[in-house]
C-alpha cells in the first residue's frame, strides 16, 4: 500500500497574535494577486497593467470611486444585515429574497403614496416601507426558528427563490401595479418624483450612502452598549448562560433575524430612492444580498469592518467589471480576479487560526506485529 | 479507607520486581497551545502490576495515558514496548502493540447493545454476525476476570459502574495486555470501587499491566505497587504503592506543599428557614426526575446533599434556581413563594446560583469578568459599565482573583480563578442581598490551593447567615463541610444524617440505592 511520509497538521491556535491580524489578510490579498498574474500572463495580459487598470477604475478615478462608494451603499446594507444575524449564529443567508422584497415594498409605498406626501417625508417612508417588508419576508422563518428549532439557513434560502419569482410575476404580469402601463415592454413603473433622490453632481453616488453608514455605526453601538447587544452577545456565546440568567433567547433570536430581513429590505429600498426609481427586473440576477454575506464574511462579522470591507469589495467589483470597457480585457478576467481575491482573502483564515505545519510520519504499526 | 482488598492483594505482586518492563516511555514532551502538558515525562510498567498515575487536575495525566495508547503523538520522547522501540501513529496501533485505554469519558454507542460496543471498530468482522457465538465469546472474556455482564443488553440502559465495566472487557477481547484506566473511580461509588479493585487484581494476577489514574490519595495507596507523581506536566515523584507510601508524602509531592483539606466546620446557631421544598416531583418527559423531596435550609446552614452523578442533583439545583417548574411542590426562599416564577424572582428574593458548569452556564466565556457580573443583575436599556467598574476591582481584589483588571475575559481564566470570580458576583448579591446559595460540585476539577480558597469562602458565608445548599459528588467535601447531609437517589431523598455523625459506610450504602428508606 502507498503510503505518504508526511502529514499536514492542524493545530488550533491558543490566542490569535495581533501581528498575524493585519499580516494574514495583507498576505492573502498578494497571493491572490500572484495567483491571478499567472492567469493574465499565460492568457496573454500584462498583469501590471491590469492590476493598475482595476484599481484606478474601482478606486483612483472620480467615476471609479463615486461608483464604488454607490454600489457600497447596497453592499454595507446587506453586509450588516448578514453579519447581524450571524453573529448570534443565525445564518441568514436568504437576504437577497429579502432585497426584492425591500424592492417591491418600497416600490410600492413610491407609487401609492407617492402624491401624497413631500419628498422630505417620502423618501423615509419608503425606506422603511422597504425594510418592513424585507422583515415580513423573514418573519416566518424566525418565527419557526425561535420555537421550533426548525434550520432558517434552508427556509430563508427557499424564500428567495420565491422571491425571484415575485419579483418576474410583478413585472411580467400585463396589468401589474408595479408595471409601467404606458410600454409594451415589460418594465417597472416609475415611482413619484417626491420618492426619488438626486445624486451628488454627475456622479452615480446618492445620499443614502451616509443612510447606510450611520446605519452602520448604530447598530455597532448598539450591539456594544445596550441591553439588546449584551443579550445577543450571551446567547451568541452559550445559550446555557442565558438561561441561567433569565435571559429569553426565543424573544431576540426573533428580532435579530427581523432586523436582519429589515437590514436587506432597506438596500433594496435605497435603491428604489436611488438609482432605479422603479422595479429592475435585473436585480435578481445580479446577487447584491448573497454578497452582502462575503462582505460579512470579510469583515468577520464585525460590524464596525463592515463599512471598510463593503467598499473594498465594491470597488473590487467596479474595477473589475469596467476593465472590459476601458481595456479589451475580457470581463471574465476581472471576475476570476474577484474570485481569488475573495478565496485567498477568506482561505487565509485558516493560517490566522492554525498553526499549520508538516511532520514526517515514521509509521511502525504498519509492519504487522507478529510477535 | 477500606482495607477489603488487601487479602487479594497476594499473588503475582511479589514477584513483580522481577518482572519485565512492559510498556515505558521515555522523556516524553507533549505541547498544547500554552501549555506543556507533559514536560520530559518518564514511566513504565511491569507486567502483572499496578502502577499509578498520580496528580492534580490538569498535571498531565490524561495526555501521557494518551500518548501511551497512540492516541496523540508526543512531541518529543519515544515509547518502548517489551525492550523494543515502538512509534503509536493511532488507538488502533496501540491496540494491535496490546496497549488499551479506557478513558475517563466512556466511548460506547447508547444505543448499540454490549456485544456490538465491543466488537464496534474490530476489522475483521465475518460479514455476518454470529450473535449467540459472539455473546458467548464477550461472556467468556467477561467471567475470566470476575466482570459479570449481560452481552445482550442494551448499553443505554446499564448503570455508569456497568458501563465502564463494558470498557474494560472490550479492552480485553481486543487483547490488551496494558490497561490505561483513566479516573476509573470518579464515577462509581464506594462499593463500585471495591468492586473494580477486585477485577484490577483479578487481571493483574492474568500478567495483564494496569496504569491507573487518579488523584485521590487513598485508594492510590490501596491499590497500587508503584506511584508516580505529576505535577504541571512533570514528574514529581516515584514513590513504591501498598502499604509503605505515606499519604502526607504523596500529597506534598502531588500539590508541591503542605495542606491542609478539612475545613473546620463552623460552629454557629442557625436561624430562621430561608429556603423551604415541599414535596416537590419532577417529571420529564414522562420519567421521574424528582420524587416528592421536602426539606428546609436555615440561615446560618450548610445543608449537603450527597449523590452519584445524574440521579437529579441538577434538576434539584435547576428548580431551586428557577429555571426548571417542578410538576409539582413547591419552592420558597425567604418566604416567598418561586415555584413558576423564573430565574429572575428568584433571585430577587435573595437567590444565588453556582451552577456545576461554571464556564458557560455561570459565566459567559467570551466576555469580561465585568461583563460577566452584570449576567445577574439589573441592567439598563443602556448598559452601564462605569459604575460596575469599581464593584468588580473591588471584587477581584476581595476574592484575590489573578486578572488584570475588570477587562480580562473569562475563558482566559484559570479554572480556580473563574469558581472565584462566579462566587464573588453570586455572594455579592445583585437584585437583592443573597440569602440563600445554591453551589453544584463547587470544587470539582480545581487545583488544591482554589478548593482551600472556595471551602474557605463557603464557610464564612455560612458564618455571616447566609443559607448555603451544598449540592457535590465528592462526598467527603459533603461530609466535611455540611451541618446536614441528604443523600439523593433515583431522584428521592433515601438518607438523612447530621454532618458531624455520618457514617461513611452508610452513606454511601445509601448513594448506592442500598438503603431502607426510599421512594
Ligand atoms: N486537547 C487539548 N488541547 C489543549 N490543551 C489540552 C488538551 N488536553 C489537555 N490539555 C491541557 O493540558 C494540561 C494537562 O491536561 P490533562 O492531561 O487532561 O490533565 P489531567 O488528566 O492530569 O487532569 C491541562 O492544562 C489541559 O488544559
Ligand atoms: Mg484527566
Amino acid at each position: 500500500m502507498l503510503r505518504i511520509p508526511f502529514r499536514v497538521v492542524f493545530e488550533q491556535r491558543g490566542e490569535t497574535a495581533r501581528r498575524l491580524s493585519l499580516l494574514v489578510p495583507l498576505a492573502s490579498v498578494l497571493a491572490a494577486l500572484f495567483f491571478g498574474a499567472l492567469f493574465l500572463l499565460a492568457t496573454g495580459y500584462s498583469p501590471i497593467d491590469t492590476y493598475i487598470n482595476m484599481f484606478r477604475d474601482g478606486f483612483a478615478s472620480f467615476n471609479g470611486i463615486t461608483d464604488t462608494l454607490a454600489l457600497s451603499t447596497v453592499l454595507i446594507c446587506t453586509g450588516i444585515s448578514a453579519a447581524f444575524a450571524f453573529q448570534m449564529n443565525l445564518y441568514n443567508i436568504g437576504g437577497e429574497g429579502q432585497l426584492y422584497l425591500g424592492l417591491i415594498g418600497g416600490a410600492w409605498a413610491g407609487i401609492a403614496l407617492g402624491d401624497h406626501l413631500p419628498t422630505l417625508l417620502m423618501v423615509p417612508v419608503v425606506l422603511l416601507c422597504g425594510a418592513f417588508a424585507g422583515a415580513a419576508w423573514i418573519f416566518v422563518p424566525a418565527f419557526v426558528r425561535s420555537r421550533l428549532g426548525t434550520s432558517e439557513i434552508v427556509s430563508t434560502l427557499l424564500l428567495t427563490y420565491i422571491g425571484a419569482s415575485l419579483i418576474k410575476h410583478v413585472i411580467y404580469t400585463p396589468g401589474s401595479f408595479f408595471r409601467n402601463p404606458n410600454t409594451s415592454f415589460p418594465q417597472g413603473r416609475l415611482v413619484a418624483d417626491s420618492a426619488s433622490l438626486d445624486s451628488f453632481g454627475s456622479s452615480r453616488l446618492y445620499p443614502t450612502f451616509f443612510v447606510a453608514l450611520v446605519i452602520a455605526g448604530a447598530l455597532y453601538w448598539v450591539v456594544k452598549r445596550t441591553e439588546f447587544g449584551y443579550r445577543i452577545n450571551v446567547i451568541a456565546d452559550s445559550p446555557k448562560a442565558a438561561y441561567y440568567a433569565g435571559i429569553h433567547a426565543n424573544r431576540t433570536t426573533m428580532w435579530v433575524m427581523l432586523i436582519s430581513g429589515a437590514l436587506s429590505g432597506l438596500a433594496g429600498a435605497m435603491l428604489i430612492v436611488g438609482p432605479y426609481g422603479k422595479i429592475e427586473p435585473s436585480i435578481i440576477t445580479l446577487g447584491y444580498g448573497y454578497a452582502g454575506i462575503v462582505v460579512a464574511a470579510l469583515a468577520r462579522n464585525n460590524l464596525g469592518l463592515i463599512i471598510v470591507s463593503g467598499i473594498l469589495f465594491s470597488g473590487l467589483k467596479v474595477g473589475g467589471n469596467n476593465l472590459q470597457v476601458t481595456t479589451d480585457t475580457p470581463i471574465h478576467i476581472g471576475v476570476m480576479l474577484q474570485g481569488a481575491i475573495l478565496l485567498f482573502a477568506l482561505g487565509g483564515e485558516a493560517f490566522r487560526r492554525y498553526h499549520i505545519h508538516v511532520v514526517r510520519v515514521h509509521d511502525v504499526s504498519t509492519k504487522k506485529v507478529a510477535a | 479507607m477500606s482495607n477489603t482488598s488487601h487479602e487479594v492483594a497476594q499473588g503475582p505482586h511479589h514477584n513483580s520486581g522481577a518482572a519485565s518492563t512492559a510498556l515505558s516511555a521515555h522523556s516524553i514532551d507533549k505541547k498544547f497551545p500554552g501549555v506543556l502538558a507533559n514536560d520530559s515525562v518518564d514511566f513504565d510498567v511491569r507486567a502483572g502490576e499496578v502502577h499509578t498515575l498520580l496528580g492534580e487536575n490538569g498535571a498531565g495525566k490524561s495526555t501521557l495515558a494518551a500518548v501511551l495508547c497512540g492516541l496523540y503523538q508526543p512531541d518529543a520522547g519515544y515509547l518502548m514496548r517489551n525492550g523494543k522501540r515502538i512509534s503509536l501513529s493511532s488507538p488502533r496501533a496501540g491496540l494491535q502493540h496490546g496497549i488499551a485505554m479506557v478513558h475517563q469519558h466512556f466511548r460506547l454507542v447508547e444505543r448499540f447493545t454490549v456485544s456490538e460496543n465491543v466488537i464496534l471498530g474490530s476489522r475483521d468482522l465475518p460479514f455476518r454476525l454470529n450473535r449467540r457465538e459472539l455473546n458467548e465469546k464477550v461472556a467468556a472474556v467477561a467471567e475470566s476476570y470476575g466482570l459479570p455482564i449481560d452481552p445482550d443488553a442494551t448499553v443505554g440502559d446499564l448503570s455508569v459502574g456497568q458501563r465502564q465495566r463494558v470498557e474494560i472487557v472490550k479492552a480485553l477481547y481486543q487483547g490488551a495486555e496494558i490497561l490505561l484506566l483513566d479516573e476509573p473511580t470518579a464515577v462509581l461509588v464506594p462499593s463500585e470501587v471495591e468492586k473494580l479493585f477486585e477485577n484490577v487484581h483479578a487481571m493483574t494476577a492474568a500478567g495483564k499491566s494496569i496504569v491507573f489514574i487518579s488523584h485521590k490519595l487513598g485508594e492510590v495507596v490501596e491499590i497500587s505497587d508503584r506511584v508516580t507523581v505529576l505535577r504541571n506536566g512533570r514528574v514529581t515523584g516515584h514513590v513504591p504503592g501498598r502499604g509503605t507510601a505515606d499519604t502526607k508524602e504523596l500529597a506534598r509531592l502531588m500539590v508541591g506543599r503542605d495542606i491542609e483539606l478539612n475545613a473546620q466546620r463552623a460552629t454557629h446557631a442557625t436561624g430562621h428557614e430561608v429556603l423551604q421544598i415541599r414535596n416537590l416531583s419532577l417529571s420529564v418527559n414522562d420519567v421521574s426526575v424528582l420524587t416528592d423531596i421536602s426539606f428546609n435550609v436555615h440561615a446560618g446552614e450548610m445543608v449537603g446533599i450527597a449523590g452519584v452523578a445524574g440521579n437529579g442533583q441538577r434538576e434539584l439545583a435547576d428548580t431551586i434556581a428557577g429555571l426548571i417548574s417542578p410538576t409539582s411542590g413547591s419552592v420558597t426562599i425567604s418566604g416567598s413563594m418561586t415555584t413558576d416564577r423564573g430565574p429572575v424572582q428568584a433571585r430577587e428574593v435573595g437567590l444565588a446560583y453556582v451552577p456545576e458548569d461554571r464556564l458557560g452556564m455561570g459565566l459567559v466565556p467570551s466576555m469580561s469578568i465585568l461583563d460577566n457580573l452584570l449576567l445577574t443583575r439589573d441592567r439598563q436599556v443602556v448598559v452601564d459599565r462605569i459604575s460596575v467598574r469599581p464593584e468588580a476591582a473591588r471584587l477581584i481584589e476581595q476574592f484575590e482573583i489573578k486578572a488584570n483588571g475588570p477587562d480580562h475575559l473569562a475563558r482566559k481564566l484559570s479554572g480556580g480563578n473563574a469558581q472565584k470570580g462566579l462566587l464573588a458576583r453570586e455572594l455579592s448579591g445583585g437584585r437583592g442581598a443573597t440569602k440563600l446559595l445554591v453551589v453544584c460540585s463547587p470544587t470539582r476539577g480545581l487545583d488544591v490551593g482554589a478548593i482551600e480558597t472556595v471551602r474557605r469562602l463557603l464557610n464564612d458565608a455560612r458564618s455571616s447567615g447566609q443559607a448555603i445548599l451544598l449540592i457535590s459528588e465528592d462526598l467527603d467535601e459533603v461530609l466535611s463541610l455540611s451541618d446536614r447531609v441528604l443523600v439523593l437517589y433515583r431522584g428521592a431523598v433515601v438518607h438523612e444524617t447530621a454532618g458531624e455523625t455520618a457514617q461513611l459506610s452508610q452513606v454511601g450504602a445509601a448513594m448506592a440505592g442500598l438503603s431502607g428508606g426510599g421512594r
